[in-house]
Protein backbone atom coordinates (compact mmCIF):
# COMPACT_ATOMS: atom_id res chain seq x y z
CA UNK A 1 0.00 0.00 0.00
CA UNK A 2 1.97 3.44 -0.86
CA UNK A 3 1.59 5.52 2.21
CA UNK A 4 -0.28 8.97 1.98
CA UNK A 5 2.45 10.38 4.92
CA UNK A 6 5.65 12.16 4.00
CA UNK A 7 8.40 12.60 6.69
CA UNK A 8 9.16 16.13 7.46
CA UNK A 9 12.69 15.14 5.09
CA UNK A 10 10.75 14.25 2.01
CA UNK A 11 7.93 17.37 2.32
CA UNK A 12 11.06 19.50 2.28
CA UNK A 13 12.60 17.81 -0.78
CA UNK A 14 8.99 18.24 -2.25
CA UNK A 15 8.34 21.93 -1.49
CA UNK A 16 12.02 22.97 -2.24
CA UNK A 17 12.23 24.78 1.47
CA UNK A 18 14.80 23.61 4.10
CA UNK A 19 13.35 21.51 7.22
CA UNK A 20 13.99 24.12 9.82
CA UNK A 21 10.95 26.20 7.33
CA UNK A 22 9.05 24.02 7.90
CA UNK A 23 9.35 23.38 11.04
CA UNK A 24 8.96 27.20 11.44
CA UNK A 25 5.38 26.89 9.20
CA UNK A 26 4.38 24.20 11.26
CA UNK A 27 4.43 25.86 15.18
CA UNK A 28 3.13 28.85 12.84
CA UNK A 29 0.44 27.06 11.65
CA UNK A 30 1.29 28.05 7.98
CA UNK A 31 1.59 24.46 7.06
CA UNK A 32 0.69 22.28 10.17
CA UNK A 33 1.99 18.11 10.41
CA UNK A 34 -0.48 16.31 11.16
CA UNK A 35 1.45 14.69 14.48
CA UNK A 36 4.69 14.03 16.68
CA UNK A 37 5.22 10.80 17.30
CA UNK A 38 7.15 10.15 20.70
CA UNK A 39 10.59 10.48 18.71
CA UNK A 40 9.24 13.96 17.95
CA UNK A 41 9.55 13.53 14.35
CA UNK A 42 6.99 15.37 12.51
CA UNK A 43 4.99 13.51 9.55
CA UNK A 44 3.11 15.26 6.67
CA UNK A 45 -0.28 14.30 4.73
CA UNK A 46 0.39 14.03 1.23
CA UNK A 47 -3.15 16.04 0.79
CA UNK A 48 -2.18 18.67 3.29
CA UNK A 49 1.30 18.89 0.55
CA UNK A 50 -0.89 18.82 -2.26
CA UNK A 51 -3.17 21.45 -1.22
CA UNK A 52 -0.40 23.58 -0.08
CA UNK A 53 0.86 23.32 -3.90
CA UNK A 54 -2.27 24.53 -5.08
CA UNK A 55 -2.99 27.50 -2.77
CA UNK A 56 0.46 28.96 -3.22
CA UNK A 57 1.34 28.10 -6.72
CA UNK A 58 3.00 31.90 -7.07
CA UNK A 59 5.72 31.73 -4.24
CA UNK A 60 6.72 27.59 -4.55
CA UNK A 61 10.58 27.73 -5.53
CA UNK A 62 9.84 25.64 -8.63
CA UNK A 63 13.65 25.41 -9.38
CA UNK A 64 14.61 23.52 -6.27
CA UNK A 65 11.54 21.45 -6.48
CA UNK A 66 12.41 20.27 -9.87
CA UNK A 67 15.96 19.70 -8.41
CA UNK A 68 15.52 17.68 -5.58
CA UNK A 69 12.66 15.65 -7.79
CA UNK A 70 15.23 14.77 -10.01
CA UNK A 71 17.83 14.05 -7.62
CA UNK A 72 16.00 12.46 -4.80
CA UNK A 73 16.31 8.66 -4.19
CA UNK A 74 14.36 6.83 -4.33
CA UNK A 75 12.51 8.51 -7.13
CA UNK A 76 8.92 8.96 -6.95
CA UNK A 77 6.46 10.90 -9.35
CA UNK A 78 6.23 14.64 -8.88
CA UNK A 79 2.34 15.92 -7.53
CA UNK A 80 0.63 16.07 -10.26
CA UNK A 81 -0.11 19.60 -10.87
CA UNK A 82 3.61 19.33 -12.33
CA UNK A 83 4.05 15.73 -14.03
CA UNK A 84 3.92 14.69 -17.26
CA UNK A 85 4.26 11.01 -18.02
CA UNK A 86 4.13 11.07 -21.32
CA UNK A 87 4.60 13.24 -24.78
CA UNK A 88 0.64 14.02 -25.25
CA UNK A 89 0.32 15.47 -21.58
CA UNK A 90 3.31 17.58 -22.31
CA UNK A 91 1.98 18.46 -25.40
CA UNK A 92 -1.12 19.46 -23.39
CA UNK A 93 0.56 21.40 -20.61
CA UNK A 94 2.75 23.65 -23.59
CA UNK A 95 -0.09 24.52 -25.53
CA UNK A 96 -1.73 25.75 -22.49
CA UNK A 97 1.16 27.71 -21.23
CA UNK A 98 1.55 28.94 -24.46
CA UNK A 99 -1.51 30.33 -24.19
CA UNK A 100 -0.59 31.88 -21.06
CA UNK A 101 2.49 33.56 -22.27
CA UNK A 102 0.67 35.28 -25.39
CA UNK A 103 -1.41 37.50 -22.84
CA UNK A 104 2.15 38.73 -21.51
CA UNK A 105 2.55 42.27 -23.25
CA UNK A 106 6.20 42.30 -22.46
CA UNK A 107 6.63 38.95 -24.13
CA UNK A 108 4.29 39.94 -27.19
CA UNK A 109 7.21 39.66 -29.70
CA UNK A 110 9.19 36.72 -28.67
CA UNK A 111 6.88 34.37 -26.82
CA UNK A 112 6.31 31.82 -29.44
CA UNK A 113 10.08 31.34 -29.24
CA UNK A 114 9.73 30.65 -25.46
CA UNK A 115 7.38 28.27 -26.24
CA UNK A 116 9.33 26.44 -28.64
CA UNK A 117 12.39 26.69 -27.05
CA UNK A 118 10.17 25.01 -23.88
CA UNK A 119 9.03 22.02 -26.40
CA UNK A 120 12.48 21.45 -27.37
CA UNK A 121 13.48 20.81 -24.17
CA UNK A 122 10.71 18.32 -23.51
CA UNK A 123 10.67 17.09 -26.38
CA UNK A 124 14.94 16.10 -26.00
CA UNK A 125 13.48 14.49 -22.79
CA UNK A 126 11.00 11.79 -24.42
CA UNK A 127 12.80 11.17 -27.45
CA UNK A 128 16.03 10.09 -25.80
CA UNK A 129 14.61 8.32 -22.94
CA UNK A 130 11.37 6.49 -24.46
CA UNK A 131 11.11 2.83 -23.05
CA UNK A 132 14.72 3.87 -21.51
CA UNK A 133 13.70 5.62 -18.64
CA UNK A 134 15.83 4.59 -15.50
CA UNK A 135 13.11 4.47 -12.61
CA UNK A 136 9.91 7.21 -13.23
CA UNK A 137 9.48 8.08 -16.58
CA UNK A 138 8.15 11.68 -18.28
CA UNK A 139 9.39 14.93 -16.53
CA UNK A 140 7.94 17.74 -14.16
CA UNK A 141 6.99 20.92 -15.73
CA UNK A 142 5.98 24.24 -14.50
CA UNK A 143 6.24 27.55 -14.76
CA UNK A 144 5.81 30.86 -12.54
CA UNK A 145 5.32 33.72 -15.69
CA UNK A 146 5.28 36.71 -12.32
CA UNK A 147 8.80 35.35 -11.56
CA UNK A 148 9.66 34.69 -15.71
CA UNK A 149 10.83 30.93 -15.24
CA UNK A 150 10.29 28.08 -16.63
CA UNK A 151 11.15 24.75 -15.37
CA UNK A 152 11.63 20.98 -17.03
CA UNK A 153 13.34 18.00 -15.40
CA UNK A 154 13.66 14.27 -15.91
CA UNK A 155 15.37 11.62 -14.06
CA UNK A 156 16.15 9.75 -17.84
CA UNK A 157 19.57 8.54 -18.74
CA UNK A 158 21.12 11.97 -19.36
CA UNK A 159 22.96 13.50 -22.63
CA UNK A 160 26.10 11.14 -22.29
CA UNK A 161 24.76 8.27 -22.22
CA UNK A 162 22.19 9.15 -25.07
CA UNK A 163 24.76 11.27 -26.83
CA UNK A 164 27.47 8.13 -26.56
CA UNK A 165 25.46 5.93 -29.18
CA UNK A 166 26.55 8.52 -31.88
CA UNK A 167 29.92 9.80 -30.27
CA UNK A 168 31.33 6.77 -28.72
CA UNK A 169 34.53 8.64 -27.83
CA UNK A 170 32.85 11.57 -25.20
CA UNK A 171 34.45 11.49 -21.91
CA UNK A 172 32.05 13.07 -19.86
CA UNK A 173 29.30 15.29 -19.21
CA UNK A 174 30.88 18.46 -20.28
CA UNK A 175 31.67 17.10 -23.38
CA UNK A 176 28.48 15.72 -24.16
CA UNK A 177 26.69 19.07 -22.98
CA UNK A 178 28.91 21.29 -25.26
CA UNK A 179 28.18 18.67 -28.33
CA UNK A 180 24.87 18.85 -27.93
CA UNK A 181 24.15 22.43 -27.27
CA UNK A 182 26.88 22.86 -30.01
CA UNK A 183 27.65 20.62 -33.20
CA UNK A 184 25.34 20.24 -35.35
CA UNK A 185 24.67 16.35 -36.80
CA UNK A 186 23.04 15.59 -39.46
CA UNK A 187 23.65 11.31 -39.31
CA UNK A 188 20.66 10.15 -37.69
CA UNK A 189 21.78 6.50 -37.62
CA UNK A 190 21.94 4.79 -35.55
CA UNK A 191 18.99 6.74 -33.54
CA UNK A 192 17.23 9.93 -34.03
CA UNK A 193 18.62 12.76 -33.04
CA UNK A 194 17.53 15.99 -33.48
CA UNK A 195 19.32 19.11 -33.42
CA UNK A 196 16.94 20.63 -30.65
CA UNK A 197 19.60 22.17 -27.89
CA UNK A 198 21.16 24.19 -30.63
CA UNK A 199 18.02 25.33 -31.42
CA UNK A 200 17.59 26.42 -27.80
CA UNK A 201 20.98 28.15 -27.91
CA UNK A 202 21.03 29.68 -31.05
CA UNK A 203 17.14 31.10 -30.07
CA UNK A 204 18.49 32.24 -26.20
CA UNK A 205 21.59 33.97 -27.32
CA UNK A 206 19.49 35.79 -29.68
CA UNK A 207 16.86 37.54 -27.75
CA UNK A 208 16.62 38.55 -23.27
CA UNK A 209 16.52 34.92 -22.40
CA UNK A 210 18.23 33.00 -20.16
CA UNK A 211 18.84 29.51 -19.61
CA UNK A 212 20.15 27.12 -17.06
CA UNK A 213 20.88 23.29 -18.28
CA UNK A 214 22.57 20.41 -16.01
CA UNK A 215 22.72 16.80 -17.26
CA UNK A 216 24.80 14.81 -15.00
CA UNK A 217 27.41 17.04 -13.29
CA UNK A 218 27.84 19.55 -15.68
CA UNK A 219 25.94 22.58 -15.59
CA UNK A 220 25.81 25.57 -18.21
CA UNK A 221 24.28 28.67 -18.70
CA UNK A 222 23.25 31.10 -21.19
CA UNK A 223 21.90 34.39 -21.94
CA UNK A 224 21.85 37.18 -25.25
CA UNK A 225 24.77 37.83 -26.69
CA UNK A 226 27.05 34.80 -25.53
CA UNK A 227 28.94 33.43 -28.13
CA UNK A 228 30.53 30.66 -25.59
CA UNK A 229 28.45 28.68 -23.04
CA UNK A 230 29.75 28.50 -19.87
CA UNK A 231 30.20 24.92 -18.94
CA UNK A 232 31.14 23.99 -14.92
CA UNK A 233 31.83 21.17 -13.55
CA UNK A 234 29.28 20.67 -10.32
CA UNK A 235 28.99 18.94 -6.83
CA UNK A 236 25.42 17.80 -7.53
CA UNK A 237 24.93 14.83 -9.91
CA UNK A 238 22.08 14.54 -11.77
CA UNK A 239 21.84 11.60 -14.02
CA UNK A 240 19.02 13.22 -16.22
CA UNK A 241 18.56 16.49 -17.33
CA UNK A 242 16.98 19.69 -15.17
CA UNK A 243 16.69 23.34 -17.39
CA UNK A 244 15.54 26.32 -16.51
CA UNK A 245 14.29 29.36 -18.94
CA UNK A 246 13.98 32.77 -17.27
CA UNK A 247 12.89 35.68 -18.97
CA UNK B 1 -1.67 22.17 -53.60
CA UNK B 2 -1.38 24.42 -50.40
CA UNK B 3 -0.94 22.94 -47.09
CA UNK B 4 -2.36 24.68 -44.22
CA UNK B 5 -0.21 24.00 -41.29
CA UNK B 6 -3.06 25.16 -38.86
CA UNK B 7 -5.15 22.31 -39.83
CA UNK B 8 -2.84 19.74 -37.88
CA UNK B 9 -2.89 22.49 -34.93
CA UNK B 10 -1.24 25.68 -34.02
CA UNK B 11 1.43 24.33 -31.31
CA UNK B 12 3.70 22.12 -33.56
CA UNK B 13 6.37 20.66 -31.50
CA UNK B 14 7.78 17.12 -31.00
CA UNK B 15 8.94 14.30 -33.45
CA UNK B 16 6.60 11.91 -33.00
CA UNK B 17 3.16 14.74 -33.39
CA UNK B 18 5.40 15.77 -36.87
CA UNK B 19 5.45 11.83 -38.05
CA UNK B 20 1.58 11.34 -37.21
CA UNK B 21 1.13 14.62 -38.96
CA UNK B 22 2.78 13.54 -41.95
CA UNK B 23 1.87 10.07 -42.41
CA UNK B 24 -1.79 11.63 -42.15
CA UNK B 25 -1.42 13.60 -45.13
CA UNK B 26 0.51 11.38 -47.20
CA UNK B 27 -2.51 10.26 -48.72
CA UNK B 28 -3.29 13.75 -50.12
CA UNK B 29 0.04 13.77 -51.39
CA UNK B 30 -0.36 11.67 -53.76
CA UNK B 31 -3.05 13.89 -56.15
CA UNK B 32 0.06 16.77 -56.65
CA UNK B 33 0.82 16.65 -59.98
CA UNK B 34 4.30 16.41 -61.49
CA UNK B 35 4.82 19.84 -62.32
CA UNK B 36 2.58 21.28 -59.85
CA UNK B 37 4.01 23.44 -56.52
CA UNK B 38 3.05 22.47 -53.28
CA UNK B 39 2.71 25.68 -50.60
CA UNK B 40 2.75 25.24 -47.24
CA UNK B 41 1.26 28.07 -45.03
CA UNK B 42 2.48 29.16 -41.83
CA UNK B 43 -0.97 31.29 -40.94
CA UNK B 44 -1.77 31.46 -37.81
CA UNK B 45 0.48 29.33 -36.36
CA UNK B 46 2.27 30.17 -33.25
CA UNK B 47 4.46 27.93 -32.07
CA UNK B 48 6.61 25.75 -34.67
CA UNK B 49 9.70 23.93 -34.00
CA UNK B 50 12.63 22.17 -35.56
CA UNK B 51 11.20 18.45 -34.41
CA UNK B 52 7.90 18.79 -35.99
CA UNK B 53 9.40 20.86 -38.81
CA UNK B 54 11.95 18.15 -39.25
CA UNK B 55 9.57 14.95 -39.67
CA UNK B 56 7.32 17.03 -41.78
CA UNK B 57 9.26 19.71 -43.81
CA UNK B 58 12.24 17.08 -44.35
CA UNK B 59 9.96 14.48 -46.18
CA UNK B 60 8.36 17.38 -48.50
CA UNK B 61 11.86 18.79 -49.43
CA UNK B 62 13.26 15.48 -50.26
CA UNK B 63 10.32 14.54 -52.36
CA UNK B 64 8.87 17.69 -54.22
CA UNK B 65 12.29 19.87 -54.16
CA UNK B 66 12.06 23.13 -55.43
CA UNK B 67 8.15 22.56 -56.14
CA UNK B 68 8.58 23.27 -51.78
CA UNK B 69 7.42 26.44 -51.28
CA UNK B 70 6.75 28.26 -47.89
CA UNK B 71 4.03 31.23 -47.14
CA UNK B 72 3.37 33.17 -44.40
CA UNK B 73 6.30 32.53 -42.30
CA UNK B 74 6.69 35.91 -40.07
CA UNK B 75 6.27 34.33 -36.85
CA UNK B 76 10.11 34.47 -34.75
CA UNK B 77 9.50 30.43 -33.90
CA UNK B 78 8.88 29.68 -37.78
CA UNK B 79 11.94 31.70 -38.79
CA UNK B 80 14.23 30.18 -36.02
CA UNK B 81 13.17 26.82 -36.88
CA UNK B 82 14.01 27.46 -40.72
CA UNK B 83 16.94 29.12 -40.43
CA UNK B 84 17.93 25.90 -38.18
CA UNK B 85 16.76 23.57 -40.61
CA UNK B 86 18.30 25.09 -43.64
CA UNK B 87 21.45 24.80 -41.91
CA UNK B 88 21.04 20.90 -41.40
CA UNK B 89 19.88 20.14 -45.35
CA UNK B 90 21.98 22.62 -46.83
CA UNK B 91 19.23 23.86 -48.32
CA UNK B 92 17.52 27.10 -48.44
CA UNK B 93 13.52 27.30 -48.64
CA UNK B 94 11.40 29.18 -51.32
CA UNK B 95 9.34 31.60 -49.66
CA UNK B 96 6.42 32.45 -51.69
CA UNK B 97 6.51 35.89 -50.45
CA UNK B 98 9.54 36.97 -51.83
CA UNK B 99 9.67 35.31 -55.40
Amino acid sequence: MVSKLLTIDQASKILGVSIQTLRRWDDSGRLPSISRKAAGHRHYLKSDIANYINDNSKNLFLFKMARNWATNDPGTEPFSDFYCPDISAFQARLTRLESELGKLKRLNKIFPLISAITGEIGNNSFDHNLGNWPDVLGIFFSWNLAKGIIVLADRGQGILVTLKKIRPKLANHQDALRTAFTEMISGRAPEYRGNGLKFVKDVVSANEISLFFQTGNAQLEIKKNDSDMNIKKTDINLRGCLAAIKF
Amino acid sequence: MNIFLKKFGTTLNGRQFGKESFAAFEPSLRDIKKEEKVIVDFDQVVTFTPSWGDEFLGPLLSRFGERLMLKNTENPSVQATLKLLEKIYGKTFINTDNS
